[in-house]
């Protein structure tokens, strides 16, 4: 057996929200709060500090810890605000964790929703080569890939066209161009099915199936849409309400989802 | 014990080597970072920083119709101005040099300045969309407006050899120190834009001040004229700010004009603490950026 690509332990994400009083930050404001509090520590070096009493911690995520084998394509299921969106931005990094870690063996890549990074301005062909940078490819990898993706997109006669001007579906469907030629060995989904017509739906959930298949990538898929999880994932994780609440098949852990 | 505590994170980063040779890509994501694998994570991260320069400068002058003119014209239609001002109306002296290319020279680099710390203090929240949704060392976003910035300078910097055909002058040997005074600007205004582009995240305050304070700098700073009228007992304080200092270096490189040699120094001092502070401030307000902006 191999390791886990992923593993995670005790992983929590609290924020802090504030109540009333304290409430938009202004910067004179939290610069007097800051000067009050320095007085305070000067005064009574040992008492605990006094200044985020009326704040309450959130936790978004608390003490979730689960293994992801090679190869394995999980789906994240749970309600509004279970924490699966927090999750996937713990494990693409965009935020630190509180408490706990994350190991992670192999290149990491995420799709967290189509044309992130694309630029209105700038051309279909000049898009793929910004978004492929900012999804963390090299150049001359997608040089190298550069026909694949104009091809699987289909907005070959628009490529030097800004993207200001492309329908939504064209958008939609060049971003997802872009990412699914990524060659990472973990890849992150959120969301990105919510758009575009129902075939290239199938044409999107194909070419994952094809690539967790035939180069044994790993993928963590979130999405409300069942049927898709259902045939694209074979492991499910249960989230709720920041906790961690079934994980093993994907038909058990819906069946869980859908009861509640 | 944090000492200990930051060399095994260190270890855990490198790649391991795996017995057929091929490397293992470990990565430990935990609370708290230390700042080498930041460093490292900055030059791993130097392709999309060249390429969301090459994005920034493409698209700065799009759907403009006479587009990287703008560049030109902006500097040269502010030298004429100055030299109206202060030379026609106010009669301030030159150490004779032809007045608009004292002004000029200022103009260029303030100007490098000004866009650096304009574009910049809005920069990560013009990339709000990036920042919330995909990792990379933040500090690229306000790094990048300096380069387009930098195109801009160098662009305009061409005029000035029309300019000395035109006035019938020509630098000595002193210009091979230009490069020097161009590289503290950029040490100043990276700095300022760290500092502000951070705290802008969080303190929209900043998105009012920064435009009347860059306009208010314009007068404070030797452009419309040159720093030997400022009185003695002032010079030093006016040498605080650190762009005096680097503007007389630029005229004394290109003129040859005198050189206040402390004013010279401050600037240097300055410039190294301004980007060493604004670094600071950047990274420790950077983890909240995805959580605040």
């Amino acid at each position: 057996m191999s390791k886990p690509v992923i593993s995670v332990e005790h992983l929590s994400k609290y924020y802090e929200i504030s109540h009333q009083k304290r409430g938009v930050d202004t910067f004179v404001e939290s610069a007097t709060a800051f000067g009050k509090g320095l007085i305070e520590r000067i005064r009574h070096p040992f008492s605990p500090n006094r200044a985020h009493v009326d704040l309450e911690e959130f936790h978004a995520l608390d003490d979730v810890s689960f293994e992801i084998e090679p190869g394995d394509r999980v789906g994240i299921i749970g309600r509004n605000g279970a924490g699966k969106s927090t999750l996937l931005k713990l494990l693409s990094r965009i935020t630190e964790p509180t408490k706990g870690r994350i190991v992670m063996r192999g290149r990491v890549a995420c799709l967290l929703e189509v044309g992130t990074g694309f630029h209105p301005e700038l051309s279909g062909r000049e898009n793929i080569y910004l978004n492929g940078a900012i999804l963390g490819m090299k150049r001359s990898e997608v040089k190298a890939k550069f026909d694949e993706i104009v091809e699987f997109s289909g907005v070959e006669k628009f490529l030097d066209t800004p993207v200001k001007r492309y329908s939504s579906g064209m958008y939609v469907r060049l971003a997802f161009a872009v990412a699914a030629h990524l060659e990472p060995e973990i890849l992150l989904i959120d969301e990105v099915l919510a758009v575009g017509d129902s075939e290239f739906q199938k044409k999107c959930i194909a070419k994952m199936n094809d690539i967790s298949r035939s180069e044994g990538r790993t993928i963590l898929f979130i999405s409300h849409n069942t049927s898709a999880i259902q045939s694209l994932c074979k492991t499910g994780i249960l989230l709720k309400a920041g906790k961690l609440a079934a994980a093993g098949k994907i038909n058990d852990v819906l069946d869980l989802y859908q009861k509640n | 014990m944090f000492l200990r505590r930051a060399g095994i994170e260190q270890e855990r980063m490198q790649q391991n080597k795996m017995a057929d040779g091929t490397e293992e890509h470990i990565l430990v994501i935990e609370a708290g970072r230390t700042h080498s694998r930041y460093l490292r994570d900055l030059w791993l991260y130097r392709e999309l920083f060249l390429i969301l320069a090459w994005r920034d400068i493409i698209v700065r002058y799009k759907q403009t119709v006479i587009g990287i003119t703008w560049s030109i014209l902006r500097p040269l239609l502010g030298m004429i101005a100055f030299t109206i001002v202060f030379s026609k109306i106010a009669n301030l002296p030159s150490d004779n040099v032809p007045y608009p290319l004292t002004v000029y020279a200022a103009m260029l680099i303030w100007q490098f300045f000004s866009n650096t710390v304009s574009i910049g203090s809005e920069s990560l929240l013009n990339n709000s969309n990036l920042i919330s949704k995909v990792y990379f060392p933040r500090l690229i976003i306000p790094s990048t407006s300096m380069t387009v910035s930098l195109t801009d300078f160098l662009i305009s910097a061409l005029v000035f050899i029309p300019l000395f055909f035109y006035y019938r002058f020509l630098p000595d040997w002193r210009i091979v120190f230009l490069p020097f005074f161009v590289f503290l600007t950029i040490l100043v205004s990276l700095g300022m834009t760290y500092m502000i582009s951070a705290l802008n995240v969080k303190f929209r305050d900043f998105r009012f001040a920064i435009p009347f304070a860059l306009q208010l700098g314009i007068y404070v700073s030797p452009v419309g004229f040159i720093s030997s009228v400022v009185p003695g007992k002032w010079r030093l304080l006016f040498s605080l700010n650190p762009l005096a200092g680097i503007i007389d270096g630029v005229r004394w490189s290109l003129f040859g004009t005198p050189l206040y040699l402390p004013s010279l120094v401050m600037s240097i001092v300055i410039s190294v603490l301004l980007l060493a502070g604004g670094y600071f401030i950047f990274r420790a307000m950077e983890r909240e950026f995805a959580d605040v902006i």
